[in-house]
């Protein structure tokens, strides 16, 4: 009972503070979502998915899905039959909270509960099904392997407090109702449980004890839940409508980056995920962790954390919650006070401006670092009739995205601002970009009206489409390594395969699309030493090379260079291949 | 019976330490891959700092390991260890019993295609040190035209010095070639604009530092500290290099029409293979390792195996023959002190 109220009573507070937290017009943004009614079916629908079946963890691993929908869905149900249970048959009791729970232990068997035994056999059913959770949950302690996790998160010590008592509540819960089967009824599981016990435990004293530990234990994890990773439970109710209203992290530690940390179950599956995790030294530099360091707002790992990560995205693909691991990273980052400011507004844009074709070409810094690419590129633009005018040809502005990562958010800005200018005067009507890096800044960031803006292998699969290039298939084998920022960034993944299968066979790698293996070479991380990143690099190349391609092909300029140098085979931009194989 | 002493690889350390091996009286043995021998000096043109011709060299050093066995066009094809020695079989099937071996394995020249940026494989007018070289040599490249470059670059530490390619050593002897290289231009085509991109200018050596000054005073070479960012090509197939001048600060482009790029000195991918089967160990810079990098530097740390020259690290020429003179006498000490 005191953990009932303490828990939902804490639970009120933060939804009140995160709530509080947001900026204005967010939380305006939030509260008229919260009543649009298509938002809210969404809403709804997402809470019951996510919530209780957990759609996305049963497409993982099924057995992950069977063991988290079967608790949380089989407690969920319990509670709701309960309520059923007590509507029903003891409507005076009704706004008692507690009073469902403890049912069996107040109301005697009469005539008229045996009637309701569908709800006896509900109750009996739900409770076996949460029980075999619990075993799973049991048997993954010891073998994760089994539930398609290589390794899971080390848990705190309240953690384990929150686990043991989850663990001791339905069991318990079990032996309590076993205990006064007879007298209150039940159904197949307790009123079987009875017998046995009654064969040796005759007296009805004995259900008091077990009755006590069952609201002992249950008492103990409502209690210790705020405390643990248990808060994810609420936190993420709170989590998904707030992402349905489209709200972004603003501040690194409150409002919705808040909610985020507290929704994350600590679960682990972003260590298998992480680039970083082919090195034992680097698991606790996981999402999960920064997450657990955040809460304990321990600011020297945090840092620690957060400058490290490559940003490649992929902990925040595969988050059964939906946490950003990567947009919290740099909110942290963007913390940081510098000593320097650079400041770019002294740049004259009157020496950049190209003026002329309505398609501009805009390589950017990787590019230029690559000039095969950009070579590439040329040709093919000429060979397909395309007249261009290439926009940093003779030197150009960084698109900001690298000042972005780093948290630099007014360096970034002020970039974008002149690239901008850039391109609005010189009246082109598309924007040609070969480095992925760039494409999802100018994407996300530019407000570019009128302009499309496009990624080279989306305009060469255009290209071909439309028959101005045309293509020499020939038997080479290429496997498409999807870039952190083109994949998981932009959701850019058929286009280049279509322009690949054009010009030879296509293979897959082991890993792919949004679970693709980040190159090592990431502008993301500010830390990471060449060393490091090396066995990375070599971990990507392994799980590329699985299907034995004769090349690898990449869509971004910095995974070719990070490839290059460790990789035992031809390793090519989409532009390169195509304008070697069109006629 | 004279003792064997199997030398692998036929340039300038092999061939010296096989004529002072003959002269104290063993039976040196070399074993070349290349067609010839002489290794990458019998491609060079001239030698700093006195300009004397390569040539001339690799033919003295020839004639007096004249007495030598040597293998050309052949390689190690696998080792066997016996009780107290090693019985090598050669690729050209003749097999070699010796208490001990000679690592004259020399270096590669890091491959410039893997530094993209400067376009090397790319852009038609960019080549490597030993092309250049070679130019020298045979007066044939399609990348120099007869009236000479109107203005060209060297562009210094490419693949050495540099941690994103693999290799943070400094190469030691290329800031001299790459002065030398532009001396030799300027004396070719006084016309040409020559610049140099440069970190530091490590003139260590012998009259280096005389070189250099006169490089800029006598012939007008260009020094510009800074690296080089990117290299990219304009219309009409000229080179566009921005670099940033470090010393005024500023950032700098111009126009080329030739660019040289100085490889750096890597370790010889192909003597990793044998190293293992005799179980050597490699130093963390990605050379061989010596049992002591100052006192033994010419002594692995297996019983009768050696090093001399460049397998160990960057050397100059000078450096390289002294040390397969020491390596010669070390031999000579080693067996002189196992018969006793």
């Amino acid at each position: 009972m005191i953990g009932m109220i303490f828990i939902l009573s804490y639970c009120l507070v933060a939804l009140v503070r995160i709530i509080m937290q947001l900026p204005g017009n967010d939380r305006k943004k939030f509260f008229i979502s919260l009543v649009t009614p298509k938002t809210m079916a969404k809403n709804i629908r997402d809470i019951f998915c996510d919530c209780l079946f957990h759609v996305k963890l049963w497409k993982r691993n099924k057995l992950l899905g069977y063991m988290h929908s079967s608790i949380a869905f089989g407690w969920f149900m319990l509670i709701v039959v309960g309520h059923i249970e007590v509507l029903l048959y003891t409507p005076h009791r009704a706004k008692l909270l507690y009073f469902p729970i403890f049912f069996r232990y107040f109301v005697a068997e009469t005539e008229e509960t045996m009637r309701g035994a569908f709800f006896f056999f509900l109750m009996d059913f739900f409770l076996l099904m949460v029980l075999s959770g619990i075993f799973l949950a049991m048997f993954k302690r010891i073998q994760s392997g089994v539930f398609g996790m290589r390794r899971t998160t080390n848990p705190s010590f309240l953690d384990l407090i929150g686990l043991y008592s989850l663990w001791a509540i339905f069991p318990l819960r079990l032996l309590a109702e076993g205990f006064t089967a007879d007298i209150s009824g039940g159904s197949f599981l307790t009123k079987s449980l009875n017998y046995v016990l009654h064969s040796f435990l005759s007296d009805h004293a004995n259900m008091l004890p077990a009755w006590w530990a069952y609201s002992c234990a249950l008492g103990i994890f409502l209690i210790v839940l705020p405390f643990t990773r248990y808060m994810h439970i609420p936190a993420e109710i709170l989590l998904i409508p707030l992402r349905n209203a489209g709200i972004k992290i603003r501040n690194a530690r409150k409002g919705l980056a808040k909610a985020e940390v507290y929704a994350c179950p600590s679960c682990g599956l972003c260590i298998d995920a992480c680039p970083m995790g082919v090195m034992k030294t680097h698991i606790k530099d996981t999402t999960v962790y920064l997450n657990r360091q955040i809460r304990r707002n321990n600011e020297r790992r945090i840092e620690e954390i957060s400058d490290k990560c490559l940003l490649c995205g992929k902990c925040t693909a595969i988050c059964p919650v939906g946490v950003e691991g990567d947009k919290l990273r740099i909110a942290q980052r963007s913390l940081r006070k510098y000593a320097i400011n650079q400041d770019y507004s002294g740049i004259d844009t009157d020496q950049l401006h190209v003026k002329g074709e309505k398609v501009m070409y805009f390589a950017g810094c990787m590019t230029a670092l690559t000039p095969a690419i950009s070579k590439a590129m040329e040709s093919l633009l000429r060979k397909a009739g395309v007249s261009y005018s290439f926009m940093d040809r003779d030197g150009g502005i960084c698109c900001g995205r690298p000042m972005l990562m780093a948290g630099r958010f007014d360096q970034a800005r002020q970039m974008v601002e002149k690239n901008t200018e850039i391109i609005k005067a010189s009246g082109a009507d598309t924007l040609l970009l070969s480095c992925p890096i760039c494409y999802r800044i100018f994407r996300e960031k530019y407000r570019l009206e009128g302009i499309r803006i496009i990624h080279h292998t989306e305009y060469i699969a255009e290209l071909i489409r439309q028959g101005r290039l045309s293509m020499d298939k020939g038997y080479t084998k290429y496997v498409f390594h999807d870039p952190c920022e083109l994949g998981r960034g932009c959701g850019v993944y058929e286009e280049p395969r279509e322009v690949l299968s054009y010009a030879g066979e296509l293979v897959e790698a082991t890993k792919n699309r949004k679970e693709s293996i980040c190159c090592g070479g990431s502008l993301g991380s500010l830390t990471l030493g060449f060393d490091k990143r090396k066995s990375m690099t070599e971990n990507a190349l392994a799980n590329l090379t699985e299907a034995s391609p004769d090349v690898i092909a990449t869509a971004c300029p910095l995974c070719r260079s990070t490839f290059v140098r460790y990789a035992d085979r031809p390793v090519e931009d989409i532009a390169e291949i195509i304008d070697r194989n069109c006629i | 019976m004279k003792e064997n002493i199997l030398i692998i690889g036929g340039g300038i350390a092999g061939l010296e330490a096989a004529a002072q091996l003959f002269r104290l009286g063993y039976n040196p043995i070399i074993v070349e891959k290349e067609d010839h021998l002489g290794g990458h000096v019998a491609g060079w043109n001239r030698l700093f700092p006195d300009m004397s011709p390569a040539e001339d060299l690799v033919a003295r050093l020839t004639e007096a390991a004249g007495e030598a066995n040597i293998f050309l066009n052949t390689r190690i094809a696998f080792v066997n260890k016996l009780k107290d020695s090693y019985n090598i079989m050669l690729t050209n099937g003749i097999s070699v019993i010796t208490r001990i071996l000679l690592f004259a394995t020399g270096f590669s020249l890091f491959d410039a295609s893997k530094k993209e940026e400067y376009g090397y494989g790319v852009y038609d007018k960019v080549m490597t040190n030993r092309d250049l070289e070679n130019w020298f040599n045979t007066g044939q490249d399609e990348r120099i035209p007869e009236e000479g470059p109107r203005a060209m670059g060297f562009v210094h530490c490419v693949g050495s010095r540099d941690e994103k390619a693999k290799n943070p050593q400094c190469s030691k002897v290329c800031c001299i070639t790459a002065v030398k290289q532009a001396i030799e231009m300027k004396q070719k085509f006084p016309d040409a604009m020559v610049y140099c991109f440069y970190m530091d200018l490590r003139m260590f050596g012998k009259k280096y530092e005389d070189f250099y000054i006169s490089a800029q005073r006598d012939y007008g070479v260009r020094f510009i500290r800074g690296r080089v960012s990117e290299v990219s090509e304009n219309i009409e197939g000229n080179l566009v290099v921005k670099a940033e001048d470090t010393l005024s600060g500023k950032p700098i482009k111009v126009t080329l029409d030739l660019l040289v790029l100085m490889s750096g000195i890597v370790c010889n991918q192909e003597i990793c293979k044998s190293a293992a089967q005799l179980s050597l160990p490699m130093d963390s810079d990605g050379f061989l390792k010596s049992r002591d990098n100052v006192a033994d530097i010419i002594e692995s740390p297996k019983e009768g195996i050696f090093y001399a020259g460049a397998c160990t690290g960057p050397k100059t020429v000078p450096e390289t023959l002294a040390e397969a003179r020491s390596a010669a006498l070390e031999i000579h000490n080693y067996i002189i002190s196992s018969r006793k």
